[in-house]
């Protein structure tokens, strides 16, 4: 698994990282800490200094003697410069994986979704500040996870709060559900230790075949990995009751891939809208 | 081992799809490749043959993939053995390190990244 982190130096920020760290602890993912600087960073601009912060809080919690980031040997590799020619640069690097800190200038969501197809991310982990209402960074890239939520190509995990995820409410329509993203849903479980809650969005009363089937589908592909689910359906004119009973304990997930009725029923804009309102963490599937 | 030899991969995970996707895969980027989805066949080849790499995954019926780790390892200790899973904990992974794995790859995965776990336990069997 690759995990792409994006942050800033506010505290949602560092939360996000603790979520980072956890989730490393399990998975051994590649990760990547990245900072997006507006304009070219100075001596005294915050973010470096705090990806610097990161990158040692994150050894600190995981470069131990057996972590497979703990660092190994010095090496020398040559290194692309931005003028089109390269230097050979002495390189320490993770025993079997890797920790990067880039730090990039531009447009926060275009960088960070640029570094994401790059990178090959699988998730984009990311703070934001405004439980329950803005869901922005505090700075002039303030709309920036909303944006990247609503256009990565890979799943998003949005982190309000530092709290413990106890229980996972995926809702689903009758769109695709990749692979991948049963997988993340796994991995999360596992990690957390948390219950899973499976809704079924329908529309115009009652259940829309498709939606019944997909929802039993994935119900039973849960269940065969020995996972307790519950279920439920839920009428989409309905959506946000259904997020009202949600507590700041639960992390809500919502598969949104390109024929996902949910994005066809809102507006364009409607994920990004939909993040900011909701109370808790969300991680949007892909 | 010799260059102009194939490298031999085995694939064993229960989830069909994983071997679907991994075993094209490999073989387009070169590998001669044998995929199971049941423990017990893939150990069965192991008693036939050694291969250069193991892909297995940890979760499932009959030997788990810790089990089939440790049997790979006892029987080829040079065979190097990467560990997928859909349930990744850090005690898993501290005991697939301790007994050996070459890597342990989380799910989701790029089959990029795969490839290039593979590549690097190739070339570790190349230069022993």
């Amino acid at each position: 698994m690759r995990i792409l982190f994006a942050g800033d130096e506010h505290p949602y920020s560092a939360y996000a990282l603790k979520k980072i760290i956890e989730l490393a602890w399990h998975t051994w993912a590649d990760v990547t800490l990245l900072s997006v600087c507006p304009t070219q960073p100075s001596s005294r601009d915050p973010l470096p200094e705090a990806l610097h912060r990161y990158r040692e809080e994150f050894m600190e919690a995981l470069g131990g003697p057996d972590s497979p980031y703990a660092q190994e040997r010095w090496e020398y590799e040559w290194m692309a410069l931005r003028n089109g020619s390269w230097e050979e640069v002495q390189v320490r690097r993770g025993i079997k994986k890797e920790l990067r800190v880039r730090l990039r200038v531009g447009s926060a969501d275009t960088e960070i979704l640029n570094e994401a197809v790059r990178d090959g991310s699988d998730l984009i982990v990311l703070g934001c500040s405004g439980r329950g209402g803005s869901c922005t960074w505090d700075s002039a890239a303030s709309t920036a996870p909303q944006k990247v939520v609503g256009n990565a190509a890979c799943s998003v995990l949005l982190i309000k709060e530092d709290r413990p995820i106890k229980r996972i409410l995926a809702c689903m329509d009758q769109t695709t559900v990749s692979q991948e993203s049963l997988e993340m849903i796994n991995q999360l479980l596992t990690i957390h230790g948390a219950q899973l809650e499976l809704v079924g969005l329908t529309k115009d009363g009652g259940a829309r075949p498709e939606a019944y089937t997909q929802l039993i589908r994935i119900g039973d592909y849960f269940g065969d990995k020995g996972i307790p689910v519950s279920t439920r359906l839920a009428e989409q004119s309905k959506f946000e009751t259904v997020l009202s009973t949600h507590t700041g304990d639960d992390l809500l997930a919502l598969w949104m891939g390109k024929k996902s009725l949910l994005t066809l029923l809102f507006p364009r804009d409607w994920v990004e809208k939909f993040v900011s309102a909701c109370p808790s963490s969300v991680l949007v599937l892909r | 081992m010799t260059s102009d030899q194939k490298t031999t991969v085995l694939i064993l995970d229960d989830e069909p799809i994983v071997c679907k996707r991994l075993k094209p895969a490999l073989e387009k980027a070169g590998y001669e490749v044998e995929s199971f989805t049941r423990s017990r066949e893939a150990m069965h080849r192991l008693t036939e043959r050694q291969f250069d790499v193991a892909i297995t995954d940890l979760k499932m019926d009959g030997l788990d993939g810790m089990a089939f780790l440790t049997e790979v390892k006892k029987r080829y200790p040079e065979t190097e053995v990467i560990v997928i899973t859909g349930f990744a904990t850090m005690e898993t992974a501290k005991e697939s390190y301790q007994k050996g794995v070459f890597d342990f790859v989380a799910k989701p995965f790029k089959l990029g990244e795969i490839l290039e776990v593979v590549k690097k336990a190739e070339a570790k069997r190349r230069s022993a």
